[in-house]
């Protein structure tokens, strides 16, 4: 099952993640997102990209093979950080 | 021209390498990493053809990539082993489909079957993880769900009436960056 973790100080209640899912998952109580239903989490990724804050993270997601990266760029932002 | 330059490109495409009809290629060559800007280039004109597919026929480019992906369907599944049970034909259709795109069958979790009825109509949810036409769609900056999404579409519901002989439809219910959720009505 998918873990979602909502950084509670991070989260500023917009509300986008309790619209964008078809699931349902999240709730807004007393002005915050709360992940009610994460059983139902399929993994998509919307609200995750939605989301102002960045306030969301998903463990357990399996993550989609991307072939769109760019490995010269990947490889230049890599040595920055 | 100068003629230096053509003995240059002569040069380029001259090797020693014997090819013979029984050689069967085991590996890709040259490596991924090397064909990284060929990759790009066709997830580029794919994503062109489409906008402009949508720009001419609008509303009909998806009736248009719909059929051509259902063709496609009917096509390659016509080689793999007919079944009656949707579940036997969903799991031949993850063999077909596996290295383009990978799907599993999802349910709610309050719901007990993976076959679900409601509303007079009986479907399947389907996640679709790796997906092809998402990397090209989001590679292009393009809307998902759009013409290119309906492809897959046809190509799911043209190979699914292939190994079952049921006539089905594949409707999209959300997109999303990492997985997609599609509802395989069953007719």
């Amino acid at each position: 099952m998918i873990e979602i973790n909502v950084d509670k100080e991070s989260c500023v209640g917009c509300g986008l993640c309790v619209k964008d899912c078809p699931m349902k998952v999240f709730e807004l109580k007393e002005g915050l997102s709360v992940p009610m239903r994460p059983q139902d989490c399929m993994g998509c990724l919307s609200c995750h990209e939605i989301c102002p804050a960045q306030a969301l993270e998903h463990k357990g997601v399996y993550p989609a093979k991307r072939h769109y990266i760019d490995i010269r760029v990947c490889e230049m932002l890599n040595r920055v950080i | 021209m100068a003629a230096s330059y053509v003995d240059e490109l002569h040069e380029s495409f001259s090797t020693d390498i014997k090819y013979r009809s029984e050689d069967v290629p085991l590996n890709c060559v040259p490596p991924a990493k090397e064909i990284e800007a060929t990759l790009h280039g066709v997830m580029k004109l794919n994503g062109l053809v489409i906008r402009s597919l949508e720009e001419i026929a609008g509303r009909g480019a998806n009736a248009v990539t719909f059929r051509a992906g259902k063709k496609f369907g009917h096509e390659v599944a016509k080689y793999f082993q007919k079944r009656d049970d949707i579940e036997d034909a969903l799991h031949e259709l993850s063999d077909l489909l596996r290295g383009q795109y990978s799907f599993e069958v999802w349910k709610p979790a309050d719901s007990d079957t993976f076959i679900i009825e409601e509303g007079g109509e009986r479907f399947i949810y389907l996640v679709f993880h790796d997906c092809i036409v998402r990397q090209t769609l989001r590679r292009n900056g393009q809307e998902q769900a759009g013409a290119l999404c309906q492809t897959l579409c046809g190509y799911v519901v043209g190979a699914i009436e292939e190994i079952t002989g049921m006539r089905a439809k594949l409707e999209i219910m959300h997109t999303g960056p990492n997985a997609c959720l599609k509802k395989l009505i069953l007719k």
